[in-house]
């Protein structure tokens, strides 16, 4: 009689899986023939929630609501279906044929505010922000902004706007006000282009912009899909615009004050079969506009559905808005998969830029008889 | 086929082809996002429009921004090379196209604004082919009929799935 060997660690790897999927068609199978059984919370082999998967977060639903819906966090349906009609019928248009006679542009500008900087930006089918509005509770929401009770953001304080607004007195390219000028020589202070340090996260590569990576995570109009990968102490966040990852340690401390992160400092933990995440310690310029070092966000993960997570954040920054906000809207399963977004790999457009502001300069020089303004 | 960068300035528009070029910025300007990887503003120059008929002659389809480069002819036969910024490849192959959907020496017209630096560089305002067909058709993510490839649309008209 032959001695029972030990079997391999792979054999016996091979040997469970087949037993797993032994065991998992059978359930299949039985599931079947039974009645439909009420969706519950899927978990992992720890027990806990999970997260895991890829999410899709585009949402037509601003994250703050028309003023003209007031206090109303639902839409009727006839609301929902002209934003959203509105929406395929401006994509229509905008994929029609263009006349192959049309000249160039107009001198000056097309008038193209935001950040098609007057220059019109490129053909809109290269965006990509969903077709719908968000349902929650049962009902279509007319913002991601749940409180205050009129969906937008509160007001920021005074010193908060007097900050903004020297911000977009001088990045006024960047909100469409562009006129080919080198308009900032002479002013007080450093030009909006003399350091590549000046220049946004967004723009250098470092940091997805409009908060995408967040915290809080903000739809986006393109590259809105996210993965999340889940261990028993880790929960980590893949964000496919500029590939930023959110590393999530749960039950632990923060680090200590000094180390500031673009995305702040996370640290989790479950509260029932919610995922809770509170992040700071965030650098000088978090991702999410307006906010300053001292945000502090709370962020809540909660399988809702079979392809739902439902995420809620809450953000206060007693420097900048008058009072804390809150917003909520659904992250939903999808088969897709996040493309890489090397986005150094070609970031011609930021030299393009530093370099265009120099040939200005000496234009502007020039004219004025070489004399330093 | 003979091509001028600076014809737009060369030959003003007339008010009514201004206009409509004004409403359709506009149009565009209700769709582009009120922040974006970088500003439009910053990198190319409202004074300095074109209009390029070309041919590829080799894409870049690299993030942030694709590249497409064409190559145009001068009044005289002088050829010159032009790069045009586009958007995130992402979107795109989410819609089923790649690099290789666009072949070099396909002709292509491309009105945009040149680059402050001044370079063969402009933006992608609006690429058709010769015809005035847009380069790309087709979308799940903005507006197409309903294929069911975007995950944010329902199968059928009501609730996603309800809180508990």
């Amino acid at each position: 009689m032959r001695k029972a060997r030990p079997i391999p660690g792979d054999q016996l790897a091979a040997l469970l899986g087949g037993a797993l999927v032994a065991i998992a068609v059978a359930a299949q199978a039985s599931a079947q023939d039974a009645p439909a059984r009420a969706w519950t919370v899927p978990r992992t082999l720890d027990g806990a929630p999970d997260l895991s998967g890829t999410w899709e977060t585009a949402t037509l639903t601003p994250l703050e609501r028309s003023v003209e819906f007031g206090e109303r966090l639902f839409l009727t349906a006839e609301e929902a279906a002209a934003i959203e009609n509105a929406e395929r019928d401006l994509t229509e248009q905008l994929a029609r044929p263009s006349d192959p006679d049309r000249a160039a542009p107009p001198v000056g500008g097309d008038g193209t505010p935001g950040a098609g900087g007057n220059v019109g930006g490129y053909n809109y089918l290269w965006l990509d922000r969903g077709t719908r509005m968000f349902q929650l509770d049962g009902g279509i929401r007319s913002s991601i902004i749940v409180d205050p009770p009129d969906g937008r953001l509160p007001p920021l304080t005074p010193e908060a706007a007097r900050r903004a607004a020297a911000r977009r007195a001088l990045y006024k390219e960047n909100a469409g006000d562009n006129k080919g000028e080198a308009w900032w020589l002479g002013i007080e202070g450093p030009g909006p282009y003399d350091d590549p340090e000046q220049r946004s996260l967004g723009e250098r590569c470092l940091l997805g912009f409009g908060s995408t990576s967040g915290p809080p995570s903000l739809p986006v109009t393109y590259n809105n899909l996210k993965r999340i990968v889940q261990t028993r102490d880790h929960v980590v966040i893949l964000v496919e615009m500029v590939h930023d990852v959110r590393i999530i340690p749960l039950n632990r401390e923060h680090a200590p004050q000094g180390i500031r992160r673009w995305v702040g400092d996370s640290v989790g933990h479950w509260e029932g079969d919610t995922l809770v995440v509170d992040t700071t310690h965030f650098g000088k310029t978090p991702g999410l506009a307006s906010a300053s070092e001292n945000l502090h966000v709370v962020e809540r993960f909660t399988r809702v559905g079979e392809g739902t997570i439902l995420y809620q954040f809450t953000v206060e920054d007693p420097t900048v808005w008058t009072k804390a906000w809150s917003g909520e809207y659904p992250w939903v399963a999808t088969d897709d998969r996040l493309y890489e977004y090397a986005c150094h790999e070609g970031n011609y457009s930021f030299e393009g830029i530093l370099r265009g502001a120099r040939v200005l300069e000496a234009e502007a020089r020039e004219k004025s008889g070489g004399v330093q303004p | 086929m003979s091509s001028d960068p600076q014809d737009g300035r060369r030959n003003p528009l007339p008010a009514t082809a201004a206009a409509v070029g004004v409403a359709l910025g506009l149009a565009l300007a209700a769709a582009l996002p009120a922040s974006a990887h970088h500003a439009f503003g910053a990198e190319f120059d409202p004074n300095r429009p074109v209009l390029l008929r070309g041919v590829i002659t080799k894409v870049e389809w690299v993030n942030p921004h694709a590249w497409i480069h064409l190559a145009i002819e001068k009044e005289g036969g002088a050829r010159e090379v032009w790069m045009v910024e586009a958007g995130t490849p992402n979107t795109l192959l989410r819609r089923g196209f790649t690099r290789d959907s666009l072949k070099p020496g396909t002709r292509v017209i491309v009105d945009g604004y040149q680059s402050k630096d001044r370079s063969n560089r402009a933006n992608g305002r609006d690429m058709t082919l010769p015809d005035g067909t847009k380069l790309f058709l087709g979308s799940s993510g903005t507006g197409a009929p309903r294929d069911g490839r975007d995950p944010t649309e329902p199968a059928e008209a009501g609730p996603l799935e309800p809180a508990p």
